[in-house]
């Protein structure tokens, strides 16, 4: 027992050491004090957020994060770093907490039990959970999953969904789309499920895409929201702004057009009911 | 003090949520599955290790090549590789019905049980081959002039000295399998590390989870090493070796 107190007490001594020094401070003044924002984005969700092939870090959620960053700069009147910084579901709320990124821009789900500990900005992208199947499968939306081998990613909203639904199904939980699909592909899952938006980025990339459907309503309401520490009601201003600025200006429109349009990465055409939802989002002048 | 001024990050810690809702019980099945997980495949790494790391030391070639090359090839390829063949790539191998069968009776579960014990089970047997070599070759030799074969001279003289002689390095094995097992999240095992990152997405309160887990996996290695280090005090032979330090738990 002795020697497992004296672990415990270097454990601890090592991280106390480690993350001391941090005052409370907002985030703004952070950003000033530094001259940098770092924002937490994803390498490998296409078109949200991913290094393409000349090895640049891109996407959609990485201009909209260059539109905060831009507003940033003008609020504090100083030219301001902007750097990225790769957060999975699992470690971006940490990465948030310990000040290690700023900002999260990516394709996470604003929820209530998240906003207890991340405070959101309005929702820039609306998306829904649909199902992927091999053309020809019997599975044509959530209706039919019952007793099925259904893969979906952890730390998504739609395996809560299904749960709840659909207790039948047998869920099969994986860390990264990836492997999801994978799975899906080897046959080790029936189905897969994720936001739409997701799959269409799988489907597009899949070897042969004509072999594999997206099926079934939106079976639950996504939307994307991007993420910051809690009660810095400046900072998420400033986000926010931002944001509405490039909706009520068009420049948001472009950019969905440069990435979800006819010629974008992924087609995905918005619907007139997302477009009226974006924009009264927008609060008056 | 709140951990979280300790930690000097803006964040308000609610440990309750461990026991809430459906988490308690989400963190006590991560626990039994890695349990099992761990138990199924340490046993099997240990026989796998125990003949492989025999053979790699026996006076007879073809044996000791067979023996090498199990060894070298699933040591030197990522655990998390293997983790990946095993669940993706191996059930290919057999016809549609068989993998039907198998895609309903666990086949994470399995295939991480035999990822983990066939790459720990070659790294076990460096460790049983370092202790059968520790011993003088003379004894072998003694034992064969007694009129033992060879496999009876290793049964009954040569692996149950081999045995007590590596519970050391065979712990620190024990232990890295433990915590390996955390990787079968990677192919959908809901074990320990999956179900904090379950509890995580489900309330958003990454810090507790992951406190949790970690708390849970030391006290399972404590007593693991805890286990171990009593099975070598009660197994030791009085006098073969002259104990200066002694594992202590």
């Amino acid at each position: 027992m002795r020697s497992a107190m004296r672990v415990l007490l270097v454990a601890g001594l090592v991280l106390g050491l480690a993350v001391t020094g941090w005052a409370a401070e907002s985030t703004l003044e952070k950003i000033n004090r530094t001259g940098v924002i770092t924002v937490g984005a994803r390498t490998g969700s296409p078109p949200f957020a991913y290094i393409n092939k000349q090895n640049e870090w891109v996407g959609f959620s990485v201009d909209l994060a260059r539109l905060v960053h831009k507003n940033i700069e003008k609020k504090l009147n100083k030219p301001i770093k902007f750097e990225l910084k790769e957060s999975a579901p699992a470690t971006r709320i940490p990465l948030l907490s310990s000040m290690a990124v700023d900002l999260i821009s990516g394709t996470m789900t604003d929820t209530r039990p998240r906003r207890d500990s991340v405070d959101f900005s309005i929702t820039f992208f609306v998306t829904g959970a649909q199902f992927m199947v091999k053309e020809g499968s019997p599975i044509k939306g959530i209706q039919d999953i019952a007793g099925k081998r259904v893969g979906a990613q952890q730390a998504s909203t739609n395996e809560r969904i299904i749960r709840e639904r659909v207790p039948q199904a047998q869920l099969v939980l994986f860390p990264d789309q990836p492997a999801g699909f994978t799975a899906l592909v080897q046959g080790r899952v029936d189905t897969y499920t994720n936001d739409g938006i997701q799959l269409a980025g799988l489907k597009v990339k899949a070897p042969n895409p004509a072999e594999w459907k997206i099926v079934g309503d939106f079976y639950s309401y996504e939307p994307y929201g991007m993420a910051m520490r809690k009660n810095d009601s400046d900072f998420r201003a400033v986000v926010n702004n931002a944001l509405m600025e490039a909706i009520e200006g068009g420049e948001y429109f472009k950019l969905y057009d440069k990435w979800f349009g006819p010629k974008g990465e992924l087609p995905y055409p918005m619907t007139d009911d997302v477009k009226k939802f974006l924009l009264y989002q927008v609060v008056p002048k | 003090m709140p951990l979280s001024g300790f930690l000097g990050i803006q964040y308000d810690f609610q440990w309750s949520v461990l026991w809430t809702g459906e988490n308690g019980r989400w963190l006590v099945e991560g626990v039994w599955t890695t349990l099992r997980l761990s138990a199924l495949a340490w046993i099997i790494a240990w026989l796998l290790g125990i003949l492989s790391g025999a053979l790699r030391t026996v006076p007879f070639a073809p044996l000791r090549v067979l023996a090498t090359f199990y060894v070298e090839f699933f040591r030197n390829v990522p655990l998390l590789v293997w983790l990946f063949f095993w669940y993706f790539g191996a059930p290919q191998f057999f016809p549609r019905t068989v993998q039907d069968w198998f895609n309903l009776h666990g086949p994470e579960f399995w295939s991480a049980v035999v990822g983990l014990s066939v790459y720990h089970g070659a790294r076990m047997s460096e460790v049983i081959r370092a202790g059968i070599q520790s011993i003088p070759r003379t004894l072998l030799e003694a034992s064969v002039a007694t009129g033992l074969s060879v496999g009876q001279a290793y049964r009954l003289i040569i692996l149950p000295i081999a045995l007590r002689l590596i519970v050391p390095p065979a712990t620190n094995e024990s232990l890295n399998l433990l915590k390996n097992s955390s990787l079968a999240l990677t192919i959908g095992v809901a074990e320990l590390t999956f179900m904090t990152r379950q509890i995580e997405t489900y309330t958003a309160k990454a810090f507790e989870a992951l406190t949790a887990g970690t708390l849970i996996y030391l006290a399972l290695c404590l007593s693991i090493a805890a286990i171990m280090g009593q099975m070598e005090r009660y197994f030791r032979i009085p006098g073969l070796i002259v104990r200066v330090g002694r594992a202590e738990h």
